[in-house]
């Protein structure tokens, strides 16, 4: 692969300010069961690839998966590029790096037979499914992948990464008359086939949840103090704030960039954001982005104030900023874009005990069905909801979904727990139609006054 | 591919291998101007067998490996599900239904890429000239598809099918205001009409202009055709067949029930001219038709492919459907389109004392929607006063179930828009709904 894009590359040098070839190939099998039966038992394979250029700033992307002639791609690339350049084009300087990472695995699951994945998966099921007569059906779907990408650039770049991802999701259905509800628990690694081996205290999870979930009461709409747990308190992290700091939305928007502008207080003094893609073998991890920018460690909010984003090349250049490494695509057909990759609120040092105390009334919200963000609007659901009554837990409430505007919600963060957990599922980041990207995010509880929570 | 076939019954007892070739040209404006141009040009072969009774699957791109998804294919069908059903062996459109689909226009598939730029620069042009401190981000975007099916008991057809889009959102940031409007039109045909797309997001730029408050409580609310998936995404999800089977929808049991108002006429159709979900057969060789799910209030059908059509004892309702070319073929909806009602969009308005419009919110489909609940932030939407819109609401969120909510329409417009080109709906207004708000 590298003699072919290397090349091309240099026969196309010249005719563009910046070229990039990535390809790719995949392996993928699924497994679901669905009630009593399996549903579906898949395997597929995957090749393909695409070309970016850049020429007078101005974007091409070509993406395809037959290779039969790429050279004529990279023409294209650069003629659909030529009818937008009107400037200088600019990317972030960084310096080339050739390298082949392999994966070592925890069992890989290439070795493991059909057979026996089937098998594991079927064991889940009947967990779930046995596990209470209320439990109408169940979903059970595995997930695993073993991936390669190759990258080449006109500035000499050679990147090799092969990215392994494994998924379980549990999702149980419970039924007493009308009333249907479900619970989900998901685990998503890159590590290997051990750790689903290892899950079924989340298969009795999520049956024991949903059966729960039957007798809660939806929740009264109106104004909360509001615990997020680990999970949620990771969505919110990723979906109310981190989006707003991919730089992507900002460089070319002053008002945007204005609203983000660095040594803003975003927080109270305990609030820490991270987001590190250099963090060994978690799911948003990588040593290099897919623009061949090494991953790091970048602080987004410190001690409550606003000191990072998250950069491409293109937008680190354009905003004078150091690349960060959070250029990513979602595969083959996609070009890369600003995303996070594992986003956390660091610890802060209140216990859960205390975060509870002194709330009259307010939700114990956990776990999450999904989030979403419009710039500074998000909303998301939680899997699972208590009334906290008296700085007790109380009574399940169910349908519970918060909402607000980030900037107000991030001030009011009034306590920050001591007990960050990173959260690695099965789902992913969406963006421009780039979903589901593999990511990991995480938090200490934290308590939130005047959250709006909707309800009938 | 016929060839191919052959090659794969030494190996099990029946196949199917679905192709689809496409080449998708989205030109991007960002931020008010050209920003990218992508190419995408992708071919995905999808094999489904059937041996010893069960079911095997296996995909693979481009044409190398073809011996290796064979392969895969007969692997799986190990421990697959039992078939239900046969591959069909004649496929061809009947005599009652519509003969003719058109799907294809050939003016689409010659659109040149400077055409689609000068398409988005007018947009641009037109909204700066509005007011010149939005943002717009535009996306001019066209599709051809070819799609060949061949299964070994002799059936098989192919068809080609394009597509056209214009995707506009502007952004009016004031303070820590944003105000954000999105629409799109999309159609097979080189026929959109950029007019009444501007118009209606001028109309919103200004009914948004002014932010006014709103107390908590429960209230008539007009759900736009935008909006309208709030309440029907739960109904689709719970008229699906295998949810049915399962017996997790809530539905399975009111099948010729009077359940919702007399106003409510629910179909999915897949043979309408030119819709994005429209072709002369789906996915696995049963022709498309127009399934009535509801009428006047009542459950009539639910929407079912083949295999699961064969557990439950009746036929494919040709709703058997691939969310890529990488995938099986399962219960899906091709167009749905509700039936229009008598009233007009501003003599809603005008009927109501107090309410909101609910035009766009975040987190649809999220939650337990089987069970028809819905939760959402309205990101944009409007209050109404005395049977006027006074302003935009914010910080605001709509609770209910889909299921109870329907019962209380008011009214449904009497003028439906076509939605993501393959849903078809009308103003929604509801007697009452439950809004959450900010204090």
């Amino acid at each position: 692969m590298r003699e072919i894009l290397e090349k091309i590359l240099e026969n196309k040098k010249n005719s563009a300010d910046y070229i990039e070839i990535r390809t790719e190939k995949k392996e993928i099998t699924t497994i679901r069961f669905q009630g009593k039966k399996l549903e579906k038992i898949n395997c597929s394979q995957q090749t393909g690839g695409n070309v970016r250029v850049l020429v007078k700033g101005g974007w091409g992307f070509v993406s395809f998966n037959q290779f039969d002639d790429l050279e004529e791609k990279v023409r294209e690339a650069i003629e659909v590029a030529s009818l937008i350049g009107k400037e200088e084009s600019k990317l972030a300087i960084i310096s080339p790096v050739v390298e082949i990472i392999k994966r070592e695995l925890d069992k890989d699951f290439r070795q493991v037979s059909l057979r026996e994945k089937k098998d594991l998966m079927e064991n889940y099921n009947s967990i779930i499914m046995k596990s209470n007569p209320l439990i109408q059906s169940s979903n059970v779907i595995y997930t695993d992948r073993f991936s390669t990408t190759y990258f080449a650039n006109s500035e000499g770049s050679y990147i090799e990464q092969e990215k392994p991802f494994l998924s379980t999701r549990f999702t149980a259905i419970a039924r007493e008359g009308d009333n249907v509800q479900l619970a989900s628990e998901s685990v998503g690694t890159t590590k290997g086939f051990k750790i689903m081996e290892r899950i079924s205290t989340k298969a009795q999870k999520a049956a024991f949840r949903a059966v729960n979930l039957l007798k809660a009461q939806p929740v009264e709409g109106g104004e909360y103090t509001v615990i997020l747990d680990q999970t949620l308190g990771g969505v919110f992290i990723h979906e109310a704030f981190g989006h707003l700091s991919e730089a992507d939305f900002l460089y070319e928007d002053e008002r945007m960039s204005g609203l983000m502008k660095l040594g803003k207080k975003f927080g109270s003094p305990k609030l820490n954001v991270v987001d590190d893609g250099s963090i060994p073998d978690l799911l948003g991890s990588a040593k290099y982005d897919d623009e061949g920018v090494r991953t790091r460690k970048n602080y987004l909010i410190k001690e409550g104030i606003l000191t990072g984003r998250l950069h491409s090349r293109e937008t680190a250049a354009k905003m004078d900023e150091e690349p960060t490494g959070n250029a990513r695509a979602l595969n083959y057909r996609f070009k890369p874009i600003v995303r996070m990759t594992n986003t956390y609120i660091e610890n802060g040092d209140t216990s859960f005990k205390d975060l509870l105390s002194g709330i009259k009334k307010g939700i114990y919200a956990k776990d999450c069905y999904g989030g979403m963000t419009t710039f500074e609007m998000f909303t998301f659901s939680a899997g699972e909801g208590f009334m906290i009554r008296n700085g007790e837990i109380a009574e399940p409430v169910k349908d519970v979904v918060l909402s607000g505007n980030l900037f107000t919600t991030l001030l009011n963060i009034g306590g920050v727990g001591n007990d960050l957990k990173m959260i690695e599922t099965g789902g992913g980041c969406g963006k421009a139609g780039q979903s589901p990207l593999p990511v990991s995010f995480g938090s200490p509880h934290l308590r939130i006054k005047k959250v709006v929570v909707g309800g009938r | 591919m016929e060839k191919l076939l052959q090659q794969t019954c030494k190996k099990v007892d029946s196949a199917e291998l679905f192709n689809v070739k496409s080449k998708t040209i989205p030109v991007n404006f960002e931020v008010n101007r050209l920003k990218s141009i992508d190419i995408s040009e992708s071919e995905g072969k999808a094999l489904r067998v059937i041996n010893k009774g069960r079911i095997g699957f296996s995909s693979s791109t481009g044409s190398e490996g073809f011996n290796l998804m064979v392969e895969k294919a007969a692997a799986t069908s190990e421990f697959g599900s039992e078939a239900s059903f046969d591959f069909p062996g004649e496929i061809k459109r009947g005599k009652g239904e519509k003969k003719n689909i058109n799907i294809y226009d050939e003016k689409v598939a010659n659109k040149g890429i400077e055409e689609m730029i000068k398409v988005g620069e007018d947009i641009v042009e037109r909204l700066k000239d509005f007011n010149r401190k939005l943002r717009c981000d535009v996306t001019i975007v066209k599709d051809c598809n070819e799609i060949e099916y061949f299964n070994s008991r002799g059936g098989n057809f192919s068809y080609s099918k394009t597509a056209i889009a214009y995707s506009i959102m502007v952004q009016q940031i004031e303070n820590q205001d944003m105000l954000m409007i999105y629409s799109s039109i999309e159609s097979g045909k080189d026929n959109l009409e950029l007019e009444e797309l501007i118009s209606e997001i001028i109309e919103n730029l200004k009914w948004g202009d002014k932010i006014v408050p709103i107390e908590s409580g429960k209230m008539p609310v007009i759900l736009t055709p935008k909006a309208a998936l709030v309440l029907i995404l739960p109904i689709i999800s719970g008229l699906n067949g295998k949810m049915v089977l399962k017996k997790i929808s809530p539905l399975a049991v009111q099948k010729n029930k009077k359940l919702w108002s007399d106003l409510l006429t629910l179909y999915s159709d897949g043979t309408i001219d030119f819709a994005a979900g429209s072709a002369p057969f789906d996915d696995e060789g049963i022709e498309m038709k127009q399934v009535p799910l509801v009428e006047k209030g009542e459950i009539k059908n639910f929407y079912y492919d083949l295999q699961t059509a064969g557990i439950a004892e009746i036929e494919s309702t040709g709703n058997g459907l691939r969310a890529s070319s990488q995938s099986e073929p399962a219960p899906g909806i091709s167009n749905l389109v509700m039936e229009e009602g008598r009233v007009s969009f501003s003599e809603m308005i005008k009927d109501i004392k107090e309410g909101i419009i609910i035009n766009q919110v975040l987190g649809l489909g999220q939650g337990n929607i089987i069970s028809g609940a819905f939760s959402n932030n309205v990101q944009l939407g409007y209050k109404i006063e005395k049977g006027k819109i006074v302003g935009r609401v914010k910080n605001v969120m709509v609770a209910g179930n889909a299921i109870e909510e329907l019962k209380n329409i008011a009214a449904l417009g009497n003028k439906a828009k076509w939605i993501e080109g393959k849903y078809k709906f009308p103003h929604i207004h509801l007697k009452s709904l439950s809004v959450s708000a900010k204090k």
